[in-house]
């Protein structure tokens, strides 16, 4: 059986733990690596420099229309990742990105059940029309949730990912609303590896 | 820099021998990417493009089976019109049949024909002028019909094929699957005579037909690498 997770919005407390996560180099490994700086790098904020903002900047990033960001908790209680919608209003669409930093609840369907929730905010809640996900392919795990999920291979880019100083190829992939209503009622009863 | 295009009915594999080429040649591999760009160009939702290819289908599915045969036997339909849409349907107003499929999105962000198939047009021929690219389906191998540099690759195999293979990838059962396929074996059809004019399959659009019931997808992709070197550098 699947877990259950929650999304909630995003505390300073939370931007804390997504610091700490990704400074773990296990982690980080499986996201976007070091920057020139040596800090690890992340999608639209960085959590390093966000924990000492003021209340305004904080609110800036958390409570963004354009950047939906939310924190990802555990039945227990337990906040165990962060999810983003980076949305572009004209067309309808988002990309996803999801990093589940507890490393140690990975290949536990938490990911998988993560996604289920932001789509589920993505297509029934903001009333989106795409949702697209660019996996890296060092980032097996994540393409097999997003094939499990029903998202379709749109393309795939060679060394359009750099990491650590290398570029890497990624696949981009796609999820309309009406594939997810379709797949939807299949999801739960099948988890992924 | 090798450009190809692979076109075929879905359950083909033209995704699976795509991303094999791709990879065993080290191109991009482009499929419903070109949709999403195109949707950029015209700054609509992707989901107004992909209806071009399918909303006739739709419209037909909204349809009681009494009135489409109506629609299909009447005389406005006409002898000359696709066989299976049939003329009468393309004559009615736009926003008839798009209001009866009940596309809220596609509602509110209408483009024209034109608007549609300049945006593909030019998706596909930057994607020729950057080269290094397999590209999937969208009447690319029309677009790019006399371009240098190009192989077009057609794929085929009969529909009982297609619908296992459809059958296993989405967990449908049999009829799920055959239905399925056939809805949008007609709509890629339709599409493609929409726009460009021609006959989805028609064997001399392509460089080489290949049916992938009498070859695995390896074997195909492997045939398709060779007849790259073919290609002037």
């Amino acid at each position: 059986m699947f877990p259950e997770v929650a999304l909630t919005g995003t505390t300073r407390e939370d931007v804390g733990r997504m610091a700490e996560w990704l400074g773990d180099g296990d982690v980080n490994a499986m996201w976007y690596g070091l920057g020139d700086d040596g800090k690890p790098l992340h999608h639209g904020y960085s959590p390093h420099l966000l924990i000492d903002a003021s209340d305004e900047e904080l609110n800036l990033v958390v409570d963004n229309e354009d950047r939906k960001i939310y924190s990802v908790y555990s039945q227990e209680g337990d906040h165990i990742g962060e999810g983003q919608l980076a949305i572009d209003w004209p067309l309808l669409e988002a990309q996803l990105f999801l990093l589940i930093g507890r490393k140690d609840l990975w290949h536990h369907h938490y990911g998988t059940v993560a996604m289920i929730r932001i789509l589920d905010e993505a297509f029934e809640t903001l009333r989106l029309h795409r949702v697209w996900v660019d996996v890296p392919e060092y980032n097996e795990h994540a393409l097999q949730i997003c094939q499990h999920l029903g998202f379709v291979l749109e393309g795939h880019m060679r060394k359009s990912h750099r990491k650590d100083g290398e570029w890497y190829d990624s696949s981009t992939m796609g999820l309309l609303t009406e594939e997810y209503a379709r797949r939807r009622d299949r999801l739960m009863g099948s988890p992924t590896a | 820099m090798p450009v190809i295009t692979v076109n075929g009915p879905i359950g083909c594999g033209s995704v699976t021998i795509g991303q094999a080429v791709a990879n065993e040649l080290h191109l991009d591999f482009v499929d419903r990417l070109v949709f999403t760009e195109a949707a950029k160009l015209v700054g609509t939702p992707v989901g107004v493009l992909i209806d071009k290819e399918q909303r006739f289908e739709r419209f037909r599915d909204r349809l009681g089976r009494f009135v489409q045969t109506m629609l299909e036997r009447s005389a406005v339909s006409g002898v000359s019109g696709e066989p299976y849409f049939g003329r009468g349907i393309e004559t009615l107003p736009p926003e008839t049949y798009m209001e009866l499929a009940g596309e809220t999105t596609a509602t509110a962000h209408k483009i024209s024909d034109q608007e549609f198939i300049d945006a593909t047009t030019k998706v596909v021929t930057d994607l020729h002028r950057k080269g290094n690219v397999v590209i999937i389906g969208r009447g690319a191998n029309r677009i790019l019909a006399d371009a240098p540099g190009v192989i077009h690759v057609g794929l085929l195999a009969p529909i009982d094929h297609r619908v296992d293979v459809i059958m296993h990838r989405e967990r449908f059962d049999w009829e799920e699957a055959q239905s399925y396929v056939e809805e949008v074996d007609r709509a890629r059809l339709a599409f493609v005579r929409k726009f460009f004019k021609v006959h989805a399959d028609e064997p001399t659009l392509f460089h080489m037909v290949l049916n992938l019931e009498k070859m695995e997808a390896k074997t195909a992709a492997a045939v398709i690498v060779h007849a790259c070197g073919d290609l002037s550098p």
